[in-house]
């Protein structure tokens, strides 16, 4: 198996505070990769230096072999690695579907010239577009909700409008940020079906932030453990599970002996 | 009372609310779709007018080509203001914004040579040379009058309001595109249109561009409305007249715009007839000002009891 991402001794700061310390970790390619630790491990921080959210102070973020970390946020997705965030980003003064719509890729509409000089293009994108997202619309079951404002929508709808976004954009890693945090246990159930899914007809590889162990372990091929910026531990969710780091960075340890 | 009656001043009152309908469009399209926190508007409308002026009575030029050079000389102001601004957090752009409009208002005040300084466009030629730059405009204003056969304020709100509200429905266009989607998904939340592979930086730069040369529009036919000018045409009040006019319609829709310059037109305008007491106490000049209260007050209860606006969609207000 190759990985389609490579993180190399990443280090993030905050004034004093090493968030990330010298973390690296790889990420196969069609795998879905979880990534636990204890709050303030530095999942989140390391998330936003992979999408470029956060400059790494140190270290390199290599995808599908080209390195990143220096690039801007919207170039880091428009090579095929689209994350979501932890709180929906719901734009909620739009309807739901222009939500969606505003993800599609390579679109000579949104361009200024495109509009003026290629205009039949650009319809036809928005077409082909549309037919997308009322495909994902539909898988998600928002198809009721398509034309009223996003704003309207329960939170756990909103995860999963942030989740179809993301598909919209054709991304090839999906970087996921708690999932399940705030959504019923039958609606992750569904998240997770979807994940699974996409993993075997798409190909896509998913990394993704998680605090409820059990989702964890039956349903990630890798499990990489941070704890204090660093990572402690990584392989399947059985040698994880019974790694005593692991267990000492979420029970802490007994203290000096 | 006669003067609320006459066909002249209430076409004044609308020439005036079609020039404000162009300058405040720039700020609904920064604002309103975009999200940018531009105070310096008012910048944008004195290089339009300046260029134009200066390139007429200066270059000789023709006056469409002027005004045309005043736009794009707008825009390109624009780019060269938003280029190490627009990456700033939003409310340090609005301060750094606000200081760029003030700072070309100094430079037009005391570059007297390239302005004619504080006593405006008449000393454009050099001091005691009565420079006019409006010559060819009255001729061409004479020929829609003969044309049309209305009078020469009726030509003007003509003129004015064609082009107010052809830019009104290129707003309104272009805010149906991919582009505006784009544009108002970076108002909306920006880190999220930069995640799904936006370069909001762009969309941001253009966005600031379109409105200065809406902005620019406006300080044409402005100077060609009042035939002189001076550098506190330009005070950064003016701008904020914009942007009461954009809350009075209504945020993010292009049409309430002129709806909210003729209202702003006709309040500031009906002031003038507080003839009553208390307001009969006061002298001319003092209830001059006491209209900037009315506005202000207007303002005050439309946030208290219509925040979204005359026409602004309330659902979309409350929306989290």
């Amino acid at each position: 198996m190759t990985a389609i991402l490579e993180v190399r001794e990443v280090v993030r700061a905050f004034g004093g505070l090493r968030a990330v310390d010298d973390a690296s970790l790889d990420v196969e390619a069609g795998s879905i990769t979880a990534l636990i630790g204890p709050n303030g491990a530095g999942k989140s921080t390391l998330f936003n230096v992979i999408s470029g959210f956060l400059s790494a102070e140190r270290g390199q973020v290599h995808f599908e072999g080209r390195r990143i970390d220096r690039s801007q946020p919207h170039r880091i997705a428009r090579r095929g690695l689209v994350r979501t965030f932890q709180v929906p980003r719901t734009l909620t003064r739009m309807s739901v579907m222009d939500n969606i719509m505003v993800a599609a890729t390579h679109h000579p509409g949104e361009r200024l010239n495109g509009l003026a000089f290629r205009p039949s293009a650009a319809r036809t994108r928005e077409r082909g577009a549309r037919e997308r997202a009322v495909e994902l619309l539909a898988l998600f079951r928002l198809d009721g909700h398509a034309g009223e404002y996003a704003g309207v929508l329960s939170g756990g709808q909103r995860k999963l409008l942030d989740f179809a976004r993301v598909l919209m954009a054709e991304p090839r890693l999906v970087l996921l940020d708690e999932p399940m945090a705030g959504v019923n246990p039958a609606l992750g159930r569904q998240l997770i079906d979807h994940v699974l899914r996409l993993r075997t007809e798409a190909g896509m590889t998913f990394l993704f932030v998680e605090h409820d162990l059990d989702i964890v372990m039956e349903s990630s091929d890798q499990v990489i453990v941070m704890n204090e910026g660093r990572v402690i531990a990584s392989g399947d969710p059985q040698q994880v599970r019974g790694d005593q780091r692991v267990i000492d960075a979420y029970l802490g340890t007994a203290g000096p002996q | 009372m006669s003067t609320i009656a006459s066909f002249g001043f209430w076409s004044f009152v609308g020439i005036v609310a079609g020039i404000y309908t162009l300058f405040a469009l720039g700020i609904q399209v920064q604002f309103g779709f975009a999200g940018l926190l531009n105070f310096g508007q008012v910048a944008f409308m004195g290089i339009g007018a300046y260029t134009m002026a200066i390139l007429v009575v200066k270059e000789d030029l023709n006056m469409w080509l002027a005004a045309g050079c005043g736009v794009v000389l707008a825009m390109l102001a624009a780019l060269l203001l938003g280029l190490p601004t627009l990456r700033l957090r939003a409310d340090y752009f609005a301060i750094t914004t606000i200081a760029f409009s003030e700072i070309l208002r100094y430079v037009a005040t005391n570059e007297d040579r390239l302005t004619g300084g504080s006593q405006g466009t008449i000393n454009l030629a050099g001091i005691g040379r009565a420079s006019q730059y409006d010559g060819a405009w009255q001729s061409f204003l004479g020929k829609v009058e003969r044309n049309l056969h209305v009078s020469s304020d009726a030509a003007m709100l003509i003129l004015v309001w064609t082009v107010a509200l052809l830019a009104v429905a290129m707003v309104f266009v272009l805010m149906r595109t991919p582009w505006g989607r784009v544009l108002k998904s970076i108002r909306e939340d920006e880190d999220a249109a930069a995640s799904l592979g936006k370069n909001v930086f762009l969309y941001k730069l253009q966005a600031l561009a379109l409105g200065a040369g809406l902005g620019a529009v406006a300080g044409v036919f402005y100077a060609w409305q009042f035939s002189f000018f001076s550098p506190d045409d330009f005070a950064p009040l003016i701008t904020f007249f914009a942007w009461m006019i954009v809350i009075l319609g209504g945020l993010g829709r292009a049409w309430t715009v002129p709806v909210g310059a003729l209202v702003f037109g006709v309040i500031f305008a009906g002031t003038r007839f507080f003839d009553f007491p208390p307001f009969s106490l006061l002298d001319s000049t003092e209830r001059a000002y006491v209209r900037l209260i009315v506005i202000g007050l207007v303002i005050i209860g439309l946030m208290l009891f219509r925040p979204q606006g005359i026409f602004g969609s309330r659902k979309e207000m409350v929306l989290e």
